[in-house]
């Protein structure tokens, strides 16, 4: 039983991590169509930005969290302005001018705080740990369970309830259309790429205390987030929730039954199958051909 | 007017064999003016980067296929030559087990199946070209059959390349894990041997390259190359015209592999080892890198891209800091051509050739004739 | 001429998830004919273009060309049976020159492994410069196709078929975009095709259907409304109705 329900926290604890991770990306694929390569570069800055804050400033992890998603948000609107903005239309390109710049993020990064790894203090109020059910967890991975779905509510209700939301999917169902009804497509794709980016900054933020901190960071956290895109459907913002559970679940359960390389190499082998037979996603109807 | 036309398409063609033919002797020529041991391995390292841009070039240039685990096939080709080259070294480096270092270290007590006919040298060659062709020809064929194509398709080939290498990371005992194979014996053919500081190793690489490029510029020539390219700007129209699309993108995604196979044993030779690095996110980056600003849709351009970014980090790589940096110049370069240049270096010299040759007045006056004034006649725009 | 059919759709119905674009559509057409297929906006008849190329798969009926079912072939398969199409928006190879275009047309030799021996035009090229005669592009043969005109373009994408010399050519809205000197020029050109070719011409311009039409064929709500000559089709009462949402059959 025990073994059971730390099982399940593991899963829960890393497919919340997931959540935080691909809510940003799903977003920007879903609203811009832009495969953001950069995307683990902008978690990454996050995490940075949380080690800076503290070490520079003192200030706590959870007092950083609201800067660090405006500063995110800040680069991510000026990556749109600056680079995104020009490729619609040339959507491999898009994924080329991405990883340059997460090249240079990354680089950017080691140049300036150094390529040793960093580390940053878990917030004082959530260290100890929690009883559940006979299984101890983390209290800061419950609470990290807790945001994640509280950030994800959130979202969804911005998509689904507000005037921005209903542009946005306006958008998303036909630009053409959606630009002339007078809705400024252009404005909304930034806004969307700065919001995908302070998510992706908060992201990086929550992890940096349970994984150390290093410039390379990004490129796991990019692979894990495209899955659970790939899974749960560019189009669904439910997918994302439910293909973040199935998969954290999963990675839990495997990483426990094999090694981690080989765990790494079959969720891999998952998004090739899965792209190859249902790009589409597998929470999303198959609409006219 | 016909044969006036087609004469130009000839003339062009003529001039376009003539520059490659210049290039590649440029190439040829160098170990004349050069003694340096270690600057002659480090050039050879250049042309083996250069061809595996030219093998690119094809997939992504002509064939529209963004190949971002290009680094996967190279990887393979490599390890090819560095298990045959292993397996001279064996009867001498180690003892009555007659196995590879690492595979006694390993406590493996048998040389695998699929390690024994690389005691061929010739298998070992042809391993090294048709393996990687073979990789490509059923990844290409469970991409391409399902229609998978674009950003999707690029994504598969980078996923695919990652599993390899995490494969061989963890099959340490018949790989050698993260340390490659290391302490290779020399490849000799016909008696010469290659060493890898020595210009017979130069020559090698260089005379492959040369004939690779050749190669690929009479693909992309051919009729076939020409579909081909078709495929990557209509892929329906190809389609009803009775051409079965996916055929021809797993031909010259297949090809494309080959090249760069053949470019990672040429590796393994001048460099004396393989390593799972061979094949890995940052080197399958670069080649995108180098393709990009040479020029993706010409071999010689994109060469050229692979030479120049390749020797300019190489001639900083002195110094560590400097070396940082580059790599972060590089990043930006990289988004300004994306952004600025789309068709690179050699895009922009085309494009300036033909606006110095339509100021020239042409040699045989004629009116542009339509039949008829085009009053809704919208100028197409050109996709870039 | 043959008086034999050379493509019969029998039933032919497919939906777009709950919506039939196309229901138990039937329509005999004999080899050599000139079909023309009317009918007013999204009554189906690209659709149906689209079922008998193989580019939208029948989800009912069955679709036989010279005498053999083909609605399971693969696209390019049909196509190497004997039937072309052309887009409603031109669709062309812009980064190839218009010679090179005409070239890939020329599809009698579809192999991977032929045509990468194959270089320069082959014996092809009185043929390309033919075709371009045809259709007015003979001075552009060096020029990209992106450079064309849009009525250029339409044309080089008719030249484009008929390198490929189908013996049924389905032709989705031919004339648009070009002026009435050219959809003039173009009726000559499809009335010349007919005998030799088997045309479906699916258009808007009644002026133009009336220039080349020996029987139509015409379309509402995803199935076949009426079939006739043009003075069959402008006298017929439920034609006229299923046009009078949309202003008339002379100006659908």
């Amino acid at each position: 039983m025990e073994i059971f329900v730390s099982q399940i926290m593991t899963g829960l604890s890393i497919g919340s991590i997931l959540l935080l991770v691909a809510l940003g990306l799903a977003i920007i694929y879903g609203v811009t169509g832009v495969i953001n390569l950069a995307h683990g570069e902008f978690v990454m800055l996050g995490a940075y930005a949380a080690w800076f804050l503290q070490t520079q400033f003192g200030l706590g992890l959870l007092a950083s969290l609201v800067p660090i998603f405006l500063l995110l948000a800040l680069f991510g609107w000026l990556i749109e302005a600056l680079v995104i903005r020009h490729l619609y239309d040339r959507p491999l390109d898009t994924i080329l001018a991405t990883w340059g710049i997460g090249v240079m993020a990354q680089q950017a990064i080691r140049l300036t705080a150094g390529g040793e790894l960093r580390y940053v203090q878990m917030p004082e109020s959530l260290s100890q740990s929690v009883n559940i059910l006979g299984a101890t967890d983390s209290a800061y991975r419950l609470f990290i369970l807790f945001l994640s779905l509280g950030l994800f509510a959130l979202t969804w209700g911005i998509y689904r309830y507000t005037s921005f939301g209903l542009k946005l999917r306006a958008i998303t169902q036909n630009r053409a259309v959606a630009s002339s009804f007078g809705i400024n497509a252009g404005r909304i794709y930034r806004s969307t790429f700065a919001y995908g980016a302070g998510m992706a900054g908060l992201a990086g933020a929550l992890v940096s205390p349970l994984k150390s901190v290093s410039p390379e960071m990004g490129t796991t956290y990019v692979v894990d987030a495209f899955m659970v895109v790939v899974l749960g459907g560019t189009q669904s913002l439910m997918g994302t929730l439910a293909s973040s559970g199935i998969l954290g679940e999963l990675s839990g359960y495997l990483a426990f039954y094999s090694n981690d390389t080989i765990a790494k190499a079959l969720v891999l082998l998952a998004i090739v199958v899965l792209i190859r037979f249902r790009p589409q996603g597998l929470f999303t109807a198959r609409l006219r051909a | 007017m016909s044969s006036q036309g087609n004469n130009r398409v000839l003339a062009r063609t003529k001039t376009e064999i003539a520059l490659y033919a210049a290039v590649c002797l440029a190439i040829l020529l160098v170990p004349m003016f050069l003694q340096d041991a270690f600057l002659l391995n480090k050039y050879a390292r250049y042309l083996v980067f250069g061809m595996l841009a030219v093998s690119l070039s094809l997939s992504w240039g002509y064939g529209g296929i963004l190949n971002l685990g290009q680094a996967m096939t190279f990887g393979i080709g490599s390890y090819c030559m560095a298990m045959m080259l292993k397996l001279k070294t064996v009867p001498v480096h180690t003892g009555a087990d007659g196995l590879p270092d690492f595979m006694v270290w390993n406590n493996v007590t048998e040389l695998p199946w699929f390690w024994t006919p690389f005691y061929s040298p010739l298998f070992g060659v042809l391993a090294g070209i048709l393996l990687p062709a073979g990789v490509a020809a059923l990844l290409g064929w469970f991409v391409f059959k399902g229609r998978v194509t674009g950003v999707y398709a690029a994504i598969i080939t980078l996923a695919a390349m990652v599993v390899v290498q995490l494969v061989i990371i963890d099959q340490q005992a018949y790989t050698g894990g993260f340390n490659g194979i290391t302490d290779l014996g020399q490849f000799d053919i016909a008696g010469i041997t290659f060493d890898a500081y020595g210009s017979s190793s130069y020559y090698l690489v260089a005379i492959c390259l040369t004939i690779t490029l050749f190669l690929a510029l009479a693909i992309t020539r051919s009729k076939a190359g020409l579909i081909v390219q078709a495929i990557r700007d209509e892929e329906d129209r190809v389609r009803f015209f009775g051409y079965d699309v996916a055929l021809y993108k797993i031909f010259i995604f297949s090809i494309s592999a080959a090249i760069a196979g053949l470019a990672g044993m040429l590796y393994t030779i001048v460099m004396e080892f393989a390593s799972p690095t061979f094949l890995g996110v940052p080197l399958s980056l670069s080649v995108v890198i180098w393709v990009a600003v040479g020029g993706r849709q010409s071999l010689l351009g994109a060469m050229l891209g692979a030479l120049i970014v390749t020797g300019v980090q190489g001639a900083l790589s002195e110094s560590e800091t400097f070396l940082d940096t580059w790599t972060l110049i590089m990043g930006l370069l990289f988004v300004l051509v994306v952004l600025f240049l789309p068709q690179g270096i050699a895009g922009a010299f085309a494009s300036l050739a033909r606006r110095f040759e339509r100021q020239r007045p042409a040699p045989v006056p004629k009116p542009v004739q339509h039949t008829e004034p085009m009053p809704n006649g919208r100028q197409i725009e050109s996709t870039r | 001429m043959s008086t034999e059919n050379q493509l019969v759709v029998e039933n032919a119905s497919v939906s777009f998830s709950g919506f039939r674009a196309v229901s138990d559509l039937c329509l005999k057409v004999r080899a050599g004919e000139l079909r023309c297929l009317i009918g007013p906006n999204g009554a189906g008849k690209t659709t149906a273009l689209d079922l008998i190329c193989g580019k939208t798969r029948l989800s009912g009926g069955e679709i036989v060309f010279k005498g053999k079912p083909i609605h399971r072939l693969s696209e390019h398969a049909i196509a190497r049976a004997g039937i072309g199409r052309k887009f409603q928006v031109p669709s062309v190879f812009r980064a190839l020159s218009v010679r090179d275009n005409l070239h890939i047309g020329h599809s009698k030799q579809p192999g991977v492994l032929a045509n990468l021996a194959t270089f320069g035009q082959g014996g092809d090229t009185e043929d390309i410069e033919r075709l371009a005669e045809l259709v007015g592009l003979e001075d552009e043969l060096d020029t990209p196709a992106a450079h064309l005109s849009h009525g250029q373009t339409q044309w080089l994408e008719i030249a484009l078929i008929l390198a490929q010399d189908p013996s049924l050519i389905l032709m989705d809205e031919p004339t648009a975009g070009m002026t009435a000197q050219e959809t003039k020029k173009t009726a000559q050109l499809f009335n010349r095709l007919g005998g030799r070719h088997t045309l479906i011409v699916v258009e808007h311009d009644m002026g133009f259907v009336r220039d080349i039409a020996q029987t139509i064929s015409v379309m509402h709500q995803g199935k076949l409304l009426a079939e006739g000559s043009i003075t069959d089709i402008e006298g017929n009462q439920a034609v006229r109705d299923a046009y009078l949402g949309s202003g008339g059959i002379g100006h659908a």
